[in-house]
């Protein structure tokens, strides 16, 4: 995870200007401040938080803010990530799946949580896919045994990624 | 060398073309050929092709009813047994009584006979080790794939960190074939009427057969003691089109992965990224083996098939002719 005070010329485009590039880096935006009071020098600050796959990345990117003239005031050191994808089967509802994500918290700490849900299906069964990132290799191990454990305790079918 | 054949089903008769095929680089005699009820033996030796011929015109492959293999094992002199009978998980069958018998009288075995192998692999390996005769199976994980004698021979000085893998052509078929749509019992289905599917497919589609393949690499590879009741087993009956199609959402595929470590000994569906060498599609195998120094390895290759499979027994027969000379 990224986070970075830019400056860009206050003139329309260049929010997206100085956001685009983190998708041409395979980046995910995750949290951006438009800060219109912090104007240096004719160009406004903005606070970007975002997730990137890598150093080289990082360096791609700042590139590319650099060639469009949008000048970097502070950036955070990268904090890697590590993502694991759960597709879960059974008899489970929102309401399960916030009380699975809250238990999970309890025994890891998770960085971010995406859940997506298929429609409900005529035999009661209903798919989930929950993604995560934590935050070591470690915390992925507990993270496993306590889904694995937790699902089978449920009796709901827990399909993993290959970390 | 003198050789007889336990079982004379798809593999036993491809294994006996091959070595009609490659007599002359081969000096070896079948000197007995058996199926569940019949058998032939000559102490000069049989023609492999008669044989074949024979089991595919009357059914049997020989014309002396069969009382036992053991008995034929008995009367006949032979160098070899290799055993490729049908697997039995229950309690390992006829296959785990013809491999003991002829461990224990110091004769060298191949076979790709999984129950023997899953249910048995220590007191066997012992076995062999006491009587100082070789058991070699290369062809019970993966088929023409080679896995086990290329991380216990080639890859000796490594340590085998982890083996992840897609060992049952049948469930990579129907689950590559949901990747286009179809639902499961479609997909089935199609791999029954392709004849890569049993009429009771309940080996495959339940985990069965790749658990089997996974005690064999953890026992034979990371010098585990385990045996099939202590693998978490999976099957792919539970997964449904939804989870296909959230997976392919995120860039990912479905597949039945085989997993063996020091700690791990696990038959799952798992999720994996296009791309990544476990995502290969239609009835291969493939196996990622991680190694302390060389680093992942990757091999891929047919993991069923007559002939396939006797290609695997045949690189053992060969090896076993290396060593004996």
């Amino acid at each position: 995870m990224v986070n970075a005070d830019i400056f860009v010329k206050d003139v329309p485009g260049q929010l997206v200007g100085s956001l685009e590039p983190i998708s041409l880096v395979d980046g995910n935006i995750v949290g951006v401040v438009h800060n219109r009071e912090n104007v240096v020098n004719g160009r406004i600050g903005v606070n970007i938080t975002f997730e990137i796959g890598s150093a080289e990345d990082l360096e791609k990117l700042k590139a590319i803010w650099k060639g469009k003239d949008i000048l970097i005031s502070q950036i955070s050191s990268v904090i890697e990530t590590f993502p694991m994808e759960y597709v879960l089967i059974g008899d489970i509802g929102p309401a399960q799946i916030e009380k699975l994500i809250g238990n999970a918290e309890k025994t890891v700490a998770l960085e971010s949580v995406d859940v997506r849900f298929s429609s409900r299906t005529s035999d009661k069964k209903r798919t989930a896919m929950i993604s995560a990132h934590v935050r070591s290799e470690d915390d992925l191990r507990k993270l496993n045994v306590f889904m694995i454990s937790a699902c089978r305790k449920a009796n709901i079918v827990c399909i993993r990624s290959v970390s | 060398m003198r050789i007889i054949i336990a079982g004379f089903g798809t593999v036993g008769q491809g294994f006996a073309e091959v070595l009609h095929n490659k007599a002359d680089m081969l000096p070896v005699k079948v000197v007995a050929a058996f199926d569940s009820k019949s058998y032939a033996a000559d102490s000069n030796g049989l023609d492999p092709l008669a044989l074949v011929e024979r089991k595919k015109r009357t059914g049997a492959v020989g014309d002396h009813g069969l009382t036992g293999g053991t008995d034929v094992m008995d009367d006949v002199d032979y160098d070899v047994l290799v055993e490729v009978s049908p697997t039995n998980i229950e309690d390992g069958g006829a296959g785990l009584r013809h491999i003991e018998h002829a461990l224990k009288r110091g004769k060298d075995v191949i076979t790709v006979n999984k129950g023997p192998l899953a249910l048995k692999f220590r007191e066997l390996s012992r076995l062999a080790e006491k009587k100082k005769a070789l058991l070699r199976f290369e062809g019970s994980v993966g088929g023409a794939m080679p896995i086990i004698n290329l991380c216990r021979e080639n890859l000796k000085g490594e340590r085998v960190r982890s083996i992840r893998g897609i060992f049952n052509g049948t469930c990579n078929f129907i689950l590559s074939r949901m990747d286009n749509g179809l639902p499961f019992e479609q997909a089935l289905k199609e791999a029954q009427q392709l004849g890569y599917a049993e009429s009771d497919p309940t080996y495959d589609i339940e985990g069965i057969d790749a658990a089997c393949k996974v005690v064999i690499l953890a026992n034979s590879i990371f010098r585990r003691n385990v045996t099939f009741s202590d693998v978490s087993i999976t099957g792919i009956t539970s997964v449904s089109a939804e989870a296909i199609a959230l997976a392919a959402d995120r860039g990912m595929v479905i597949r039945l992965i085989g997993e063996v470590s020091d700690k791990t000994l696990e038959v799952s569906p798992r999720l994996v990224p296009k791309g990544h060498p476990l995502s290969i599609s239609g009835t291969l195998n493939t196996a990622r083996i991680l190694t302390d120094l060389a680093g992942p390895i990757t091999v891929s290759g047919k993991g069923a098939g007559r002939i396939e499979t006797a290609s695997a027994i045949l690189s053992d027969l060969m090896a076993i002719m290396d060593r004996r000379r």
